[in-house]
């Protein structure tokens, strides 16, 4: 019986200090996408999982996606996919700003450059995400490079002097793609986001332009298809966008290095991140801290 | 009349007469070098030891900044810190008996525009380049990247007389190499060409010591090691050797190109080095055309 009640003493005051921990000196986690909607997709879960935690998560669209309707655009578009991005941003508990460059036309320049800058800096990241300079569309590729060419300058004092630099250069990740060359993108980092699945799920619903318009538009989809309430259309988007996983030898592995004590057949959702060699390089200590929900 | 045999002497004389003056002139030509980094000391601290190697033997070696350095510092920056960066790089050439050109373009804010692309192309038939050294396009600074790019970029165009016409064109595309970096990604660093700079690692950390405002200033604090950094002149010395010069961390790899380019008694205990990879968008040498291009390799 003692020993039950100090076990229980033990959790509580653990779990009172992890929160503490966590609302003293929470992370700050900034994530890059081209489009309003490309967090969301590759680091939703994720970023839920964060913000539960008692964490700060900035999601950042590079450009305003006035370009991504089939029969919409422009300004109206811009405005319609920034009010999507916000109730994302609510539904996942996180920040987003969408940064008004057109979409379909992000170029790596140095304006946009030390706009990314300025967002790194005043969030104080301690993680900076974006994409890989290998996708299939430009603004990808470009967002990734802009991202990429951040890296270390954000420490640089008279670089964008208008915003004071970080102490220290931050890990800099790559959300997941499936593309092959001239690499592959390579797992280093496993994310189980089976609890917030359903969040994620409902915020990309939220970018209702997207999800039920663009997306289905472009690849095809027949109107009718798309189903019209609202629990159909999460029904129908979960079955779309959150492929389960399939557990190769290589995600057991993964699974193994990051969750030692779970059971691949009690997991079906995982994110992926790897890990970008122009960002600090964070060993496996490091990586556990950075992401406490490994556990 | 002259006698058949003797204008056969005669012809005899003069062909050996053109022959050995053309072989004579071969071993005494000098080999033009020139090397772009992106901020006044990158092309020092990879390229230094060899520089200094060339030299030595009567080559002709420039070193390029593509950018003016602007913003390498915590305390000063813009036009007052390119005039100390600019004093500094001199500095450097002198030590190691070299030429070198600092760029006017800031620091922190290259791209690979044409403007540039037209700066690297006259700078490299200016000098009449037979090797042009340059970053990889993967390193951890965007200038460094975007440098590689550039440079890999002037070549092949080098030779086109309708590209910067107002500059002659180059006979023939230059031999271009990449220095050494550590980033893993799309590949490692390939160590194609590995020079022993023994007998010249003490000029090169000489050459690294006239950049001051980087070496003791700028890049300990980046690291927040500054309270680090001696003030007398001898032990800074020997902390830049402890930090800059130590032996180098000798991979498989290049342990494998050493023993390639000086035999395995000599190549397995050589511990001061620097490594090259060749790029594939110049002038593909054979190893005997390399061992003409870094005759330092033949006087092992």
């Amino acid at each position: 019986m003692k020993k039950l009640i100090l076990s229980i003493f033990l959790l509580c005051t653990g779990g009172i200090l992890s929160a503490q921990n966590s609302q003293n000196n929470p992370l700050k986690i900034i994530a890059f996408g081209a489009h309003p909607d490309d967090c969301d997709a590759k680091f939703g879960g994720t970023a839920a999982l964060y913000a539960q935690m008692g964490h700060k998560v900035k999601f950042v669209s590079l450009t305003n996606g006035d370009a991504g309707h089939q029969s919409e655009g422009g300004g109206f578009l811009g405005k319609r996919r920034r009010a999507e991005a916000k109730k994302a941003g609510k539904i996942l508990n996180i920040t987003y700003d969408v940064l008004d460059n057109h979409d379909g036309e992000l170029m790596p320049t140095l304006q946009v450059r030390h706009q990314v800058i300025r967002k790194i800096r005043e969030w104080d990241a301690d993680i900076v995400l974006g994409l890989r300079p290998n996708d299939y569309h430009p603004d990808h590729r470009n967002a990734g490079i802009i991202v990429q060419d951040a890296a270390y300058l954000v420490i640089v004092p008279n670089v964008t002097p208008d915003t004071p630099p970080l102490k220290k250069n931050p890990v800099f990740l790559y959300m997941k793609d499936n593309f092959k060359k001239p690499t592959p993108f390579s797992k280093d980092i496993a994310i189980i986001i089976d609890t917030v699945v359903d969040q994620k799920i409902k915020a990309l619903a939220a970018h209702s332009s997207q999800m039920f318009e663009w997306l289905p538009w472009v690849s095809g989809v027949e109107k009718k298809e798309i189903p019209t309430n609202e629990i159909d259309r999460l029904a129908w988007l979960k079955k779309k966008y959150s492929t389960q996983i399939i557990w190769s030898e290589e995600n057991i592995a993964l699974l193994k290095k990051w969750y030692p004590k779970v059971k691949n057949t009690s997991v079906k959702y995982l994110e992926f991140f790897e890990i970008c060699e122009y960002g600090k390089q964070p060993n496996t200590s490091e990586i556990k801290k950075l992401f406490p929900m490994l556990k | 009349m002259i006698s058949n045999k003797f204008k056969l002497i005669l012809l005899v004389h003069i062909l050996l007469f053109c022959f050995t003056s053309t072989l004579k002139g071969q071993s005494n030509k000098k080999l033009n070098i020139i090397v772009f980094g992106a901020h006044p000391d990158d092309c020092d601290n990879k390229f230094g030891g060899t520089a200094a190697l060339f030299s030595q033997m009567g080559h002709n070696v420039k070193f390029v900044s593509v950018t003016n350095g602007d913003a390498g510092h915590f305390k000063k920056g813009g036009g007052a810190l390119a005039k100390i960066r600019r004093a500094e790089a001199k500095e450097a050439a002198k030590r190691l008996k070299i030429e070198y050109t600092v760029l006017d373009n800031h620091d922190g804010e290259l791209l690979p525009s044409l403007n540039v692309r037209h700066q690297i192309i006259r700078e490299i038939r200016n000098w009449n380049a037979d090797i042009v050294l340059t970053h990889r396009p993967v390193d951890y600074h965007p200038d460094h990247r975007y440098t590689g790019v550039l440079v890999q970029d002037a070549a092949y165009l080098v030779i086109v007389p309708n590209v910067v016409s107002d500059t002659p064109p180059l006979e023939k595309n230059p031999v271009f190499l990449y220095l050494q970096d550590r980033f893993q990604k799309p590949y490692p660093f390939q160590p194609e060409i590995t020079i022993d700079i023994s007998s010249t690692i003490d000029q090169k950390m000489s050459g690294l010591d006239a950049h001051e405002s980087q070496f003791y200033e700028w890049l300990p604090w980046t690291e927040g090691r500054l309270s680090e950094v001696p003030n007398k002149k001898s032990e800074r010395l020997v902390y830049l050797k402890n930090k800059w010069g130590a032996k180098s961390a000798i991979s498989q790899e290049t342990r494998k190109s050493l023993t390639k380019w000086y035999g395995g008694k000599k190549g397995n205990s050589i511990e001061y080095v620097e490594s090259f990879e060749i790029c594939e968008y110049g002038k593909q040498p054979t190893d005997s055309e390399i061992l003409k291009l870094f005759p330092m390799l033949n006087s092992k």
